[in-house]
């Protein structure tokens, strides 16, 4: 047999090995392809006119290559790993090392760039999809078009090439390092055995949940004015990184095991068949887990401390918009609105209207803030009475316009006493708490919350006010269309006005739309990342685990011999995937929600619901990988016996 | 009484066109407290006789009832609870689970009894002193000899008391020391707790440690020995006498 049939061959035989190596390459070929199309597609110049969008996809660009890189050789591992027996019967026929290799190439070579061909495919027609999704985020209306880039392409080969001697490289060293013998026992090998548990390991353990710890506080404290130069800021910000992923290793390292051996040792060798199944699988190889779900965990955090700060940014642009147009379109001066009325009215498009008196009054709000820098504010001051679903009592104040931003800023109580400055008259006030709505422009609340009084207090303010303090214009005049379709439509007209650009005047369709513009680029890229992210960590674990239930089989064999059913297994490789899953992202959840934490409001300020949506999103779709992971695990057991 | 009651046991692979037959109609029962081995040349089908009466696969047709339960359709799941309940194994390449201590391994059949944990422990105590293996219970499966992994085999399969207890070729990868140490630890075990064993081997020493030796040809029973008062050499000539006969491969010792 020459040696293009024993290819041939092989390659045939080989098929069913291959899927996930291929589903690897033709998955991240696409994605790859698919982003530099869009570095490269003219229509997305508008997209990315700002030199922000055009370096963060840049970044992106490069930071994906390293994860690709990372993912295809962890894929390539395992996979010559499990040929490793071909391999040592090729040796032992009397085919020399480098004839193996190049057999190994010539294989790769159709298998790798026919996978690369496929997923170039793949991500060309993926393209449009990411195109279009961009810029819907954007609300640029360009129509994305199919369109096929050669440089892309060239750059797509470049890498990939790159990457594929770099595997060649690895497979060389691989079977250059092996003996014949070592070849055909490699599958079989077991890990080194889990020793006693030395003190050293307890130490390491606590030591490692201190490390994560002292990370989590300093980062609490990271912007409350401890560090004040950038560069200190800069260092306390990579002590936090590296103590945080030691920490981790470390608590992966000792704590588990030591945790493990515990209940373990707890049971005096009685151990039932979820145990085994789960427990000491799970010792049994946490020597080498330790890196590899601190990788996960750490790239999971990033992901998701990513994904929450950029859906922060882009769940505060409607909200943003929002507080600086309550409704529609905003007016402060009677002129404007009636002009602008009119033209709304020449085109048929039905709105409400509403106008609204504000008064602008010095308050001092001692009594219910935590922070003790500001007491004495200028708020807006309006009457209950325009707005709807809400009725102060006398005596009583109610804010509105809440933002977690702004919480954080004013530390407000739940309730106290609030103290009104008239020009003459000096009153206090129930303060009753906040509400969501905002109800008035940023014209009028320059970001604080306006303040809702009853009519009564109202009109007492009015007569009281104090005239060198007051806004321009007294007077809100708000637009609420009738029909939410209308809105583009009565955004161009509101844009050809000639008032358009004043001070005051607002349309909220167009803040929203320039504040997305803005920010749409570097989210776009930041989500694509995060989302390669928790794709390609899900895979890695999916992998590691087929490469474990490969490993375990024989148990499962003797096992179901002993007469344990496929239910009394597969419930211990639940509680085992439980673990092995479960853990990277709980620990993953909660260093992200901490770097979260530590800096959201520079991103905007919402802080609970947009993290809460990422973290809940992103954990079930690792969670699909789990899943995916579980039902290997059935098929292997199945075939066991 | 008949603990173990095969009737014309057929097994079969293959599909229609690649038939072959292994098992041909084959009778066999055990009483209780026995020590039968089933011996035969390499290919006479007597690791599969051994598999279809210890319910690990499945017979093509024929009956078989252990412990008066019939169990020839049953379904997989119900197969697989008769077998943790009522049998014990001991495999050629002990079968042992490396992720487990020896203890852990041995104690893995009494976790789905509703035993407590002391009890558990005393039951382990007697078993491993029965095959002098208390002082390896904390060690990993690699790092002991094969006639302890052997004996650590036997134990898990003795543990449970279970109705009958299959060994296929237990001394198979043993040397001679540990294999003669491992059979005398068996049948002074089916002595001391009335245990019914039944072994496949192809080693005719190892068969006369037994009271009743079951030859296998091409399938179908050739003849049978019992032991009876004769002493462990007489009958060991008796079986070398009779594999002589029977042809195929015959002894290295």
């Amino acid at each position: 047999m020459s040696i293009n049939q024993l290819i041939f061959r092989s390659f045939q035989r080989n098929v069913k090995s291959y899927y996930l190596y291929v589903f690897a390459l033709v998955f991240s070929a696409a994605l790859y392809f698919a982003f530099v199309t869009l570095q490269y597609d003219p229509s997305m110049a508008e997209a990315s006119e700002s030199t922000r969008g055009l370096v963060a996809i840049r970044a992106a660009s490069v930071l994906l290559i390293v994860i690709v890189t990372v993912f295809l050789l962890y894929a390539n591992n395992l996979f010559i790993k499990r040929r490793s027996k071909e391999i040592g019967l090729f040796q032992l026929i009397g085919m020399t090392k480098n004839r193996i290799f190049k057999i190994l190439t010539a294989e790769n070579v159709i298998l790798y760039f026919g996978s690369l061909f496929i997923g170039t495919f793949f991500g060309f027609a993926f393209s449009k999809l990411i195109a279009m999704t961009l810029f819907k985020i954007t609300g640029v209306d360009a129509v994305a078009s199919l369109y096929f880039s050669d440089e892309a392409f060239i750059q797509t080969l470049l890498v990939f090439g790159s990457i594929y001697i770099l595997i060649m490289l690895m497979n060389y060293l691989f079977i250059r390092n092996q003996s014949i013998l070592s070849l055909f026992h490699i599958t079989s090998k077991t890990e080194s055995r889990v020793s006693k548990i030395s003190s050293i390991e307890i130490l390491i353990g606590i030591f490692g949940i201190l490390l994560i710890l002292a990370g989590y506080y300093v980062s609490a404290r990271l912007f409350d004015g401890d560090f004040v130069s950038i560069n200190h800021l800069f260092l306390a910000m990579i002590f936090i990184l590296a103590s945080v992923i030691f920490g981790t290793y470390f608590f992966y390292k000792g704590s588990v095991r030591f945790i493990t051996n515990m209940i373990r040792k707890n049971k005096g060798g009685y151990l039932n068949i979820n145990q085994v199944m789960s427990l000491s699988s799970i010792m049994f190889r946490m020597r080498s887990n330790a890196m590899l779900l601190t990788i996960i965990t750490t790239v999971s955090a990033l992901a998701i401390g990513l994904l929450s700060l950029n859906y922060i940014s882009y769940y505060s642009a409607e909200r943003n918009a929002e507080n600086t147009a309550p409704t529609d379109f905003a007016f402060v001066t009677s002129e404007d609105a009636v002009a602008f009325g009119e033209v709304l009215k020449e085109s048929r498009i039905s709105y409400s209207e509403q106008r609204v008196d504000v008064l602008r009054v010095e308050i001092d709000i001692k009594e219910i803030t935590g922070n003790d820098i500001e007491n004495k504010m200028r708020v807006a001051v309006i009457s209950d009475r325009y707005v709807e679903g809400i009725d102060v009592s006398q005596g009583e104040t109610l804010f509105s316009g809440y933002s977690d931003a702004l919480l954080t800023l004013l530390d407000l109580k739940d309730s106290g006493t609030v103290t009104f400055h008239g020009l003459t008259a000096v009153f206090n006030q129930e303060y009753v708490g906040i509400v969501n709505d905002s109800v008035l422009p940023l014209y009028f609340t320059g970001g604080l919350p306006a303040v809702i009084v009853n009519e009564t207090t109202f009109t007492m303010l009015a007569n009281d006010m104090d005239p060198d303090i007051q806004f321009d214009s007294s007077l809100y005049i708000g637009f609420t269309l009738a029909d939410r379709e209308t809105v583009e439509a009565a955004d161009t007209l509101f844009q050809s006005m000639p008032f358009s650009q004043d001070s005051g005047n607002n349309s909220q369709y167009s803040v929203a739309l320039q504040q997305k513009i803005n920010m749409g680029t570097t989210m776009f890229s930041v989500g694509f990342l995060g989302l390669t992210f928790l794709i390609t960590s899900g895979c890695i674990l999916y992998f590691k685990q087929v490469e474990e239930g490969d490993e375990e089989q024989p148990n499962y064999k003797i096992l179901r011999k002993l007469g344990f059913t496929q239910n009394d297994l597969l419930q211990g490789i639940l509680r085992k995937q439980l673990f092995n899953f479960g853990i990277p992202l709980v620990v993953g959840l909660m260093h992200s929600y901490f770097a979260v934490k530590s800096g959201w409001f520079i991103f905007g300020t919402e802080l609970w619901t947009p993290m809460l949506i990422v973290m809940g999103l992103y954990a079930a779709l690792y969670s699909v990988f789990g899943f995916l992971s579980v039902l290997h695990y059935k098929k292997v057991i199945k075939m066991s016996l | 009484m008949n603990i173990l009651e095969a009737r014309k046991i057929h097994k079969s692979y293959g599909n229609k066109f690649t038939r072959q037959e292994v098992l041909k109609g084959i009778d066999i029962s055990i009483k209780k407290g026995e020590f039968v081995t089933i011996m035969g040349a390499s290919g006479s089908g007597k690791t599969t006789l051994l598999n279809v009466l210890s319910t690990i696969d499945r017979l093509s047709h024929g009956s078989l009832e252990i412990e008066g339960e019939e169990l020839t359709k049953s379904k997989e799941k119900k197969l697989a609870e008769f077998r943790k309940h009522h049998l014990g194994f001991i495999f050629q390449d002990y079968n042992l689970l490396d992720t487990l201590t020896v203890k852990e391994n041995i104690l893995l059949p009494l976790s789905i009894t509703n035993i407590s944990k002391k009890e558990a422990l005393e039951k382990f105590q007697m078993v491993a002193a029965d095959l002098g293996i208390k002082d390896i219970a904390g060690k990993y499966p690699n790092e002991i000899s094969g006639g302890q992994k052997q004996r650590t085999s036997a134990a898990r399969a003795f543990i449970h008391e279970p109705s009958i207890i299959f060994a296929d070729e237990p001394t198979g990868a043993l040397d001679s020391k540990a294999a003669s140490d491992l059979l005398g630890k068996l049948s002074t075990l089916n002595e001391k707790r009335k245990a019914t064993i039944v072994m496949v081997t192809h080693d005719p020493v190892a068969a006369s440690y037994s009271s009743r030796v079951i030859f296998i040809k091409d399938g179908q029973i050739y003849t049978q020995l019992n032991k009876g008062e004769e002493s462990r050499n007489t009958f060991l000539k008796d079986i070398m006498k009779t594999q002589g006969v029977l042809g195929g491969v015959h002894n290295e010792h």
